[in-house]
């Protein structure tokens, strides 16, 4: 019974085969046509269009507009750098009370609370300094930002204005060997990195959907804007004329969020013509009808879709690095905590590459998210610099209230200019944070290209520190 | 701050380590690479390579002797008859009236490799984008590591393909393959209409100049005049030379009674924005995925399309279709046929 | 014969498949799948029917993951699915494998197709694809209104008689048109209208051929099988998962499920 089962389905696919090979190379073709051609003799029997193009002719005049020589571009621009102003300026003041409450205020009260019941002083150390305060951090950082600019960046999607990013930047990205929807991916990057990696699933060419989650790291994204923002004042600001100062240090942020998009295109260019050969494949792209969105759906879904799963993934992966930070300045070995050893033992170097130990184990612990850099550089620079009076001790990361405050610490950690260039620098070309690596396999199911994305950023990221501080030294 | 080195020094040091890691890592001509090539094992190479050309003469029906094979493979008539002898011993294949054939097992050996090697060239015209002059390289090189597991998985991805991009037919899982049917262009007589059913790829040159022409299968050819020095027909309504040396490298099929395609069709990257045409059809060069999401999204013959506007940089342009609108490519337009529709005031 | 229910008891056919393909069954007593062109508003009739708020963006591709929600009516049960918004069900993509899987092996009581009323021509591609592999299913004529505001007019009793199905035009956005469509899931899903899909027929001569020597040799081995010319023509494209259905048998379940008096 089953031998003739499997006798008779043998038959079956080797008459199927046989077939095909009769019917030729254009069959799947056919088959297409012969639907659509029945589609279109019924439309033709059921659908009766007067030929009022009045409202069409509406939706025509936005698109000649929006993707036309001179405004297209500008528009584009002008969308973005207005999205990004109110992320920035509407997360301030959640941020600031998120802080007040997770960090100034459940803080002291859950350590006042560990010593009135007796905890010892590492659990109690391990617990609230480290995970609970590492959480509390990103919490507070992460959330307002990626709460404003996702919904903002998916009500430019539901409106039917992000195809047609993607379809003025097309030709861009195509001489970069890559897809116009990169364009998307890498402005979602904008945002995190995470989401970014994510949106690359609207590219249905497998090589140039990797070829935008490779390079999307070159996105500076949302967590790392802060970092930049703070060291472009004290450092590049600080060498400037006073009243330029303001001016030159926005103007190296900008420079390097550029520099990131330019490195987006040339490692896609590269990648599309080494391990990832081939010319960019397909563009095909439905501009869908301008439809006006509904505001409260896309804020509640946009919030449960994206920024909570961003930020749960997050939070998970900053509690291990947060017990990893409290514990690294608190262990001793021979009257030396860990992160004294290693910085001592990477200083060298480092210094080799413009940047300090300090820096170097700041970004291999704050791995989990961009934004605990900072506190993470401060609280190890107060740790090795033995510094006394700032802080809150070894392994409780702190912010100062003041640019000049932090300035001081950073001086006295050793930081000149040079170090200052050099952390944007690394800043931007660095591994992704643990929660984009983690998403990055999630999406490509591969070890091998999670390694890349991981690895490839870094070396370039050293290799680029590595020129700017020999060449810095060798003309200074 | 304690430096250790001069800056010059230590700039060397690192240009150095820079060009050390590009010559070992660098795609194709880097260490690694050449390690990974070198790895392939020359005599099964050699060995499988035989086989193919065995079966392809069986398949075409040519006597295959000594010095066709040495000249094929490029080997000395010495190497040649070792090989020979080897295959003879391995039992692949066996010498009848002076001319050798293969056995059973030395052709289901062949049509393995044979299966392989198309379904690889298969994958890279329509799943990559590299460029047709390489496919069939690639494909040698493939042929002789892919195993036949990897290569059934691959073809099922791809929906089971029953030709590779030349126009040949590829072997079923269970080596089964049609008969062969087709003739060689330089046969055809004046008047003739036939279809192209296979490019042969090889020698290179040959098969360069002839997709400089821009031929492919599916085309329709008609002949229009025939002499010992040159043949002269219309591919698909465009007018093309070939002398029969050349055409002796292009199969067809005969048609039998149809309208020959009398002229060059329009292409829809022409258009200009508030331009109407209807599709003729799509070119052959536009396989694969990117061939059905056209298809989908309705570029399909019959149907009515108009430019609509262009990209902020110019390419790609947005066409409307079935009403909806679509994003092109001009590299994509270009292999769109269409027929203007008469102009409308 | 062919559009018979099983069995007027028995709350859904082939659960044990709907399982295997992610669905949890309990307490359900009908499936209805939605499937659609991308930016039609499919996932807006989703969430008017379910309640839920599911999003979509208008990106095809998006959604691969399928969802899911309920309602009741009449004292039955209905579970959604929302498929993936494909274009096609041909091309190999993932998202066109999800929906295609999901309309054949998981047999779907009832499958809304969800157009857009402005380009009902591009959007009845995939409608005819979806009626080749199934016989109940019920057109969701959505974006009347502003097909309207176009001055574009559809006649829908006369695309129900060409397509063979019942057609409820509707404006998902304001919630127009639901009751009738829940009436009508509930007219097919009961067998209280009986479907008469439209299935293409003007291939080539050399193609039909082809398909019934392929048909002739399916309906021997796989008696029952509701869309043999269908399957017959998967075959033609090479499409793997039918060739494992076929030769694992799994589509003999398929035909067997719909015989009237099973003969094992």
């Amino acid at each position: 019974m089953e031998q003739q089962h499997d006798k008779n389905s043998e038959n079956i696919l080797s008459l199927a085969n046989n077939l095909r090979w009769d019917l030729g190379v254009n069959l799947h073709d056919a088959v297409v046509e012969s639907i659509y051609e029945d589609a279109s003799r019924i439309a033709r029997k059921t659908v009766s269009s007067k030929g009022n193009k009045a409202a069409y002719n509406l939706e025509r005049k936005i698109d000649q507009l929006v993707t036309s020589r001179w405004l297209g571009f500008p528009i584009m621009l002008l969308m973005l750098a207005l999205v990004f102003w109110l992320t920035i300026a509407g997360a301030n003041v959640p941020s600031g009370l998120l802080a007040a409450l997770l960090l100034d205020t459940v803080h002291p009260a859950l350590k006042s609370f560990a010593a009135a019941a007796g905890l010892p002083w590492w659990l109690d150390g391990v617990l609230i300094d480290g995970a609970y305060l590492a959480m509390a951090w990103v919490v507070a950082v992460m959330l307002p930002p990626m709460a404003i600019f996702f919904p903002l960046f998916t009500l430019l999607e539901d409106l039917g204005y992000l195809p047609r990013v993607a379809f003025n930047m097309d030709s861009l990205y195509r001489k970069a060997g890559a897809h116009g929807k990169q364009a998307l991916t890498m402005s979602m990057g904008f945002g995190c990195n995470a989401a970014g990696v994510i949106a690359a699933r609207v590219i249905d060419s497998p090589r140039e959907r990797l070829i935008a989650i490779i390079t999307n790291n070159f996105s500076l994204c949302n967590g790392r804007w802060p970092t930049q923002i703070l060291i472009a004042t004290i450092f590049i600001g600080g060498a400037a004329p006073a009243h330029w100062a303001g001016l030159v240090s926005a103007g190296a942020v900008v420079g390097i969020a550029v520099l990131g998009i330019g490195f987006s295109l040339a490692v896609s260019w590269a990648l599309s013509r080494s391990v990832l050969k081939g010319e960019a494949s397909a563009f095909s792209l439905e501009l869908p009808p301008y439809r006006p969105p509904r505001i409260w759906q896309t804020l509640y879904t946009s919030l449960i879709d994206r920024t909570i799963f961003v930020l749960w993934r997050a939070i998970v992966f900053a509690i291990p690095a947060g017990v990893v930070i409290w514990l690294v300045a608190n262990v001793h070995i021979g009257g030396q905590s860990l992160a004294e050893y290693f910085i001592r033992w990477a200083d060298p170097i480092a210094l080799l590459f413009g940047l300090n130990g300090v820096i170097f184990l700041a970004y291999i612990i704050a791995i989990p998210a961009n934004e605990i850099v900072i506190p993470t550089v401060l609280m190890l620079t107060v740790v090795s610099a033995g510094l006394s009076g700032v802080g809150a001790g070894a392994g409780v990361m702190f912010e100062l209230d003041s640019i000049g405050a932090t300035e001081e610490v950073l001086r006295a950690g050793g930081w000149t200019l040079l170090t200052g260039v050099n952390l944007m620098l690394f800043s931007l070309l660095h591994n992704p944070c643990s929660t984009t690596i983690y998403t990055i396999y999630k999406e490509t199911n591969s070890l091998k290209w999670t390694l890349v994305s991981t690895f490839l950023p870094i070396v370039l990221g050293l290799a680029i520190c590595f020129f700017v501080t020999q060449l810095w030294l060798l003309t200074a | 701050m304690l430096m250790t080195a001069h800056p010059g020094i230590t700039l060397l040091i690192g240009i150095s380590g820079l060009l050390a890691l590009a010559a070992a890592f660098w795609p194709q001509k880097g260490l690694l690479a050449r390690i990974a090539r070198g790895r392939l094992n020359t005599q099964r190479v050699l060995l499988e390579d035989a086989l193919k050309f065995f079966f392809d003469c069986e398949y075409k029906n040519i006597s295959c002797r000594l010095n066709s094979i040495a000249g094929s493979l490029h080997i000395s008539a010495d190497s040649a008859t070792r090989l020979l002898s080897r295959l003879r011993s391995m039992g692949l294949i066996q010498l009848q009236e002076d001319s050798f054939r293969l056995t059973d097992a030395g052709r289901s050996y062949a049509l393995r490799i044979i299966r392989v090697h198309r379904i690889w060239e298969r994958y890279l015209a329509d799943e990559t984008s590299i460029g047709q002059m390489e496919w069939h390289g690639e494909a040698d090189l493939k042929e002789h590591h892919l195993s036949l597991e990897a290569a059934d998985q691959l073809a099922a991805q791809m929906g089971n393909p029953v030709f590779d991009p030349h126009g040949d037919p590829i072997p079923s899982a269970r080596g089964e393959l049609p008969a062969y049917t087709g003739q060689p262009l330089s046969a055809l007589k004046e008047g003739d209409i036939a279809r192209i059913i296979h490019i042969e790829d090889e020698p290179r040159a040959i098969y360069a100049q002839i997709v400089a022409l821009g031929l492919y299968p599916g085309m329709q050819v008609y002949v229009m005049d025939i002499t010992e020095e040159r043949i002269q027909f219309a591919a698909n309504g465009e007018e093309c030379v070939l002398a029969p040396f050349f055409a002796a490298n292009i199969t067809v099929e005969k048609l039998s009674a149809r309208e020959p395609i009398q002229q060059k069709a329009e292409l829809l990257s022409s258009l200009k924005a508030g331009e109407s045409a209807t599709i003729k059809g799509l070119s052959a060069n536009c396989r694969g995925q990117q061939r059905r999401r056209l298809m989908d999204l309705g570029i399909v013959p019959g149907a009515q399309i108009t430019a609509s506007f262009r990209s902020a940089s110019g390419d790609p342009v947005a066409y409307r279709v079935l009403g909806t609108t679509i994003a092109i490519r001009k590299s994509q337009a270009d292999n769109i046929f269409i027929e203007r529709s008469d102009a409308k005031p | 014969m062919r559009d018979t229910h099983p069995c007027e008891n028995c709350p859904v056919h082939h659960t044990e498949n709907l399982i295997r393909l992610g669905i949890a069954m309990d307490r359900v007593d009908y499936v209805v799948a939605l499937a659609g062109n991308p930016n039609t508003g499919k996932s807006t009739v989703f969430n008017n029917l379910t309640g839920l708020r599911q999003h979509t963006g208008n990106w095809p591709g998006k959604t691969v993951v399928r969802a899911e929600g309920g309602f009741s009516f009449n004292d039955k049960r209905y579970k959604v699915v929302d498929l993936p918004g494909t274009y096609s069900l041909l091309s190999t993509s993932t998202d066109e494998e999800v929906a295609r899987d999901f309309i054949l092996f998981g047999r779907p009581d009832v499958t809304v197709i969800v157009v857009d009323a402005t380009r009902l021509e591009r959007n009845l591609n995939l409608a005819l694809q979806i009626l080749e592999i199934t016989d109940r299913a019920v057109l969701c004529l959505n974006l009347i209104d502003e097909a309207r505001r176009h001055e574009i007019e559809v006649d829908e009793r006369a695309l129900s008689r060409e397509l063979g199905i019942p057609v409820v035009p509707a404006e998902a956005r304001q919630k127009i048109g639901m009751e009738q469509l829940i009436a009508k899931i509930e007219e097919v899903a009961s067998g209280k209208y009986i479907c008469r899909p439209h299935r293409v027929r003007n291939r080539s001569a050399r193609l039909n051929h082809a398909i019934e020597q392929l048909s002739k040799r399916l309906s021997e081995q796989f008696p029952g099988l509701p869309n043999l010319n269908w399957v017959a023509l998967r075959l033609l494209e090479g499409d793997q998962r039918i060739i494992d259905a076929v030769q694992s048998g799994e589509l003999g379940k398929l035909g067997a499920g719909l015989l009237a008096a099973p003969t094992r």
